[in-house]
């Protein structure tokens, strides 16, 4: 997913025994991340409950879990939408964070027939926060919906048996003949054209977390869908505000692993002025703040706040897409003049020193993970001048897409255009309100030619981030997320044979190995795009909060588990 | 011959009887001459008018400090560089990153840019440097520029604009004049920033488009043409009610009487007329121009990053206020000092021109 201010966190050491877990036992394949946060957190054991979390939040794109694909949005959703499978709510320092456990269903699924086939069973009794009871076919109406809604999460489907014409024609989708359900017995069959390593990850994600079949199949924020989670979304209020409340039909410790949750309603003011956001929780006003510190105040935070704060290392990729569609980066000197132009030090000091940089695609907390050496693009302003003019692109006219309302964004996309200028590119600069950036550019009739984007794992397997944000098969003409629209034929090939080895294969050394070199070739062989660091974000809490109850699972802290002192 | 009693005494006869006794022929003086030696005697309009041609000056003067004193263009970043400061060598930008230490992860905080150096680094970063390295002076200087070029074309279009709209009006008056009224109560309904904004941010987008006219959404002409429409009416107004009060004087009659058609009536007897008032409000809408720029800008629906403005510079100060704040006071500052020039040079003008006269410019 993508966000621009985004908390996140990786899961380091655990990761190759919980993936193994995770294939083992549920047949899903798994990778993983690594946590290398400066303060650590334990978990409470018992509930405690608080009546309201004040929160300053960043702005989102959508409030709809068929829509969204920011942060911002998928850390309430943990909370709010459960699928059949979830990922555990544990903190990833500790625990295994990348575990898949049971959400909705009774077990984390069923597989046979080679691994094509899951089946899972939902638990009985379970309603939605408006009173609708769960049903098996609301599964199948979630992921007909996300097509009909041209959901940026519809390229996870491709692989279920029948879903061709619903590709076709996303919007005109009605049925969908590999997922059968049957509401009396409560069960959910899933046929996969071919085994996917990844699967239980994607069953696990706000795409397909059930709604209920009353859901209009259209962008619902006004109340967003009914949860059937410990909360619910009472009112969201674009870049505005939203309030969650608990979810009155919640049965305590109905999903073990999901937190009840503490606060009794978060209520929350949104805005991406990260000073703004600071002053809030500094003053008190607010209890915390899910936007990143401002950066040149970092040193100010830490010295008064320091026991407050909570800095983490991300599982993410921060870099800039090239469109190989158009002109000049359909050339490979040319994008590879860009990636000599990129000093990553800079962009890591843009950041306030909250990151590391780059040249690889895949975040190091990864098993699949291997450090591209000699460094393929050292910053080298004449090899890059060379480069343009060898390709007979310079002088071209070159739009740099980046965010408008935050100030560290704004900043990337100026440092880029600056350096487009400088190695021969008549650069200019095109700046888009955040809510809105990323739907915009993953327009094709945008025609972005080159810009800011990020990336934070959906889940922790190179799958989620090669077949997501590089695969030719997956280009879409909205909500695209491979904006660069990079396609090559003999990687998507081998994204797809990585994608479909069966559990025991898909962490063994061997095939970590194959997904090392395609990191490496597409940066290297075909300068794809440019990586240019990996994030470390912040949490910043009021006084009156216990920084220890902060869980931090998979990507996100967990604002069910927060308690106050 | 001297002449007494019951005969009329007129201007030709005190010609004649200064001619007679040896004295000076009497000349006649010329509005503008009077108002000029009224002028000359407002020391502090002068002083102010001054200031402002000082910062004219040294605005054009941008790319001559680029290249020879600061060695950075206006949008040059320099976000990896190192000057000398009294001998000593410095990062522009104090890098950041994170170092393992003991295992640990440790976050070495940067990302802030140099301050004012005043001298010290040979002439560069005199005002210090912004987030990517760029040097504030030059970005002052070039932004000056652009905010003035705004600021000044802007006001000079939306008076030729206000002029012919209110000649017109009160010329012909009836139909004419109520669609022309109309349209100035129209834009009089908005806040001049409001509606800035929202033609702004739109025209921003995609630019303008039509017909023979293209201009593209980072071009200065869609800020120039935004606050040259917003301003009409504060101009268009009240040089209406003059065009309406002129329109019936004898002057007026005599012209028409004589076979001048109304082309020739508004532009050769009318606007004479009204040229006192017309510069007077040339001159204050100036500096409500370089205001609305800077508001806009600021905004973001007025001068497009990277290009510099006064505005942009503070709005990108704005968040390094706290650790850099160079970056935005100096624009301040030079807003400042600029929008009270023009505008106490602009009161003096209308003292001189017409001491009577209560021409404003008011806005919501």
């Amino acid at each position: 997913m993508r966000t621009k201010q985004v908390r996140s966190v990786a899961i380091a050491a655990a990761v190759a025994a919980g993936l193994v877990l995770v294939a083992s036992a549920c047949g899903g394949g798994g990778g993983g991340g690594g946590n290398t946060g400066t303060t650590s957190g334990t978990t409470p054991t018992g509930q405690r409950t608080f009546p309201v979390l004040k929160a300053v939040w960043g702005t989102t794109d959508y409030m709809d879990p068929g829509l969204s694909y920011r942060l911002e949005s998928w850390q309430l959703f943990q909370d709010v939408y459960v699928g059949l499978v979830i990922k555990a709510h544990v903190s990833c320092q500790t625990s295994n964070c990348a575990k898949i456990i049971p959400g909705l269903a009774t077990t984390t699924g069923t597989v046979t027939n080679g691994g094509t086939d899951y089946k899972f069973t939902l638990r009985k009794g379970l309603k939605y926060s408006n009173g609708e009871a769960v049903k098996a076919s609301d599964f199948k109406n979630t992921i007909i919906r996300d097509f009909n809604l041209n959901s940026p999460g519809i390229g996870f489907f491709s692989n279920i048996v029948g879903v061709a014409s619903c590709e076709a024609n996303p919007t005109k989708c009605k049925d969908i003949s590999g997922i059968i359900t049957d509401d009396s017995k409560g069960t959910v069959e899933i046929k996969l054209q071919k085994p996917e390593s990844d699967f239980e990850y994607v069953l696990s994600i706000p795409f397909t977390a059930v709604v209920p079949s009353s859901t209009p199949h259209k962008d619902t924020e006004n109340p967003p869908p009914a949860a059937s989670g410990p909360y619910y979304i009472a009112s969201y209020n674009p870049s505005k505000s939203f309030v969650v409340k608990r979810n009155p039909n919640w049965k305590k410790h109905e999903i073990p692993g999901m937190p009840d949750g503490n606060p009794d309603e978060i209520k929350a003011t949104m805005t991406d002025d990260q000073a703004q956001a600071a002053q809030l929780v500094a003053s008190g006003q607010d209890d915390y703040d899910e936007n990143i510190l401002p950066t040149d105040q970092l040193a100010h935070y830490k010295s008064k706040f320091g026991p407050q704060i909570k800095f983490f290392t991300t599982p993410s990729t921060y870099y800039f897409f090239m469109n190989w569609r158009l002109a000049p980066f359909n050339n490979l000197k040319a994008r590879q003049a860009v990636n000599y132009a990129v000093d990553r030090q800079q962009l890591v000091n843009l950041r306030g020193g909250l990151g590391v940089p780059t040249w690889n695609f895949l975040p190091p907390s990864y098993p699949q993970y291997k450090k591209i050496t000699p460094t393929p693009y050292p910053y080298n302003l004449q090899k890059a001048k060379q480069l343009v003019k060898q390709s007979g692109t310079a002088g071209q006219t070159v739009t740099v897409y980046t965010i408008s309302d935050v100030s560290v964004d704004l900043s990337t996309g100026e440092y880029l255009q600056g350096q487009l200028k400088k190695i021969g590119y008549n650069a200019k600069l095109k700046a888009i309100a955040g809510a809105n950036y990323f739907t915009i550019v993953g327009n094709q009739s945008t025609k972005a030619q080159i810009g800011f984007t990020d990336w934070f794992e959906d889940y922790p397997y190179p799958s989620d981030w090669f077949n997501v944000l590089l695969n030719g098969d997956r280009i879409t003409k909205v909500h695209n997320n491979n904006y660069g629209n990079v396609d090559v034929k003999a990687m998507n090939t081998q994204m797809a044979h990585l994608a479909s080895l069966p559990p025991d294969q898909a962490l063994a050394g061997a095939t970590n190995a194959k997904w090392a070199v395609m990191d490496r070739d597409f940066m290297t062989k075909y300068a794809a795009t440019v990586p240019y660091l990996n994030g470390i974000l912040t949490s910043f809490f009021s006084t009156k909060m216990n920084v220890n109850c902060d869980i931090f699972d998979d990507s996100q802290d967990d604002v069910a588990q927060f308690c106050q002192k | 011959m001297a002449t007494t009693g019951q005969e009329e005494f007129t201007l030709d006869t005190a010609a004649e009887l200064a001619a007679e006794e040896g004295g000076t022929r009497i000349q006649g003086k010329s509005p503008w001459v009077i108002a000029g030696r009224r002028l000359r005697r407002n020391y502090v309009a002068l002083t102010f008018l001054g200031v402002f041609v000082l910062v004219v000056i040294c605005c054009l003067l941008a790319p001559v400090y680029a290249s020879h004193v600061s060695g950075l263009g206006e949008n040059d970043t320099n976000s990896g560089g190192i000057i000398t400061v009294n001998g000593q060598r410095v990062h522009v930008i104090s890098q950041g990153g994170t170092k393992i230490v003991n295992g640990q992860p440790q976050i070495v905080f940067g990302g802030i840019p140099i301050g004012p150096q005043w001298g010290a680094a040979g002439g560069q970063y005199i005002l210090g440097a912004d987030e990517l390295g760029r040097d504030v002076t030059t970005r002052l200087l070039f932004g000056g520029r652009n905010s003035l070029f705004i600021g000044v074309t802007s006001a000079a279009i939306c008076t030729i604009l206000s002029v012919i709209l209110a000649l017109l009006a009160g010329y012909f008056g009836g139909i004419v004049d109520w669609i022309i009224s109309r349209f100035f109560d129209l834009i009089w309904a908005f806040p001049v920033v409001l509606l800035g904004i929202a033609l702004g941010t739109a025209l921003s987008l995609n630019g303008f488009h039509h017909g023979p006219i293209n201009i593209s959404g980072g071009s200065l002409w869609i800020p120039i043409g935004v606050i040259s429409f917003v301003f009409v009416p504060y101009i268009g107004r009240p040089l209406r009610g003059q065009v309406l009060a002129l329109r019936n004087r004898e002057f007026v009659e005599a012209a028409t009487a004589q076979g001048a058609g109304p082309i020739r009536i508004m532009f050769t007897e009318l606007l004479p007329n009204l040229a006192s008032s017309v510069l007077v409000l040339f001159t204050l809408i100036i500096a409500n121009a370089i205001l609305t720029e800077v508001a806009l800008s600021f905004l973001g629906a007025g001068v497009q990053l990277p290009n510099p403005s006064w505005g942009t510079m503070i709005e990108e100060g704005s968040a390094k206020l706290s650790t850099a704040p160079a970056i935005s006071l100096f624009p301040g500052i030079a807003i400042a000092i600029t929008v009270l020039a023009i505008n106490v040079f602009g009161d003096g003008l209308r003292d001189a021109l017409d001491p009577r006269a209560k021409i404003r410019i008011e806005h919501g």
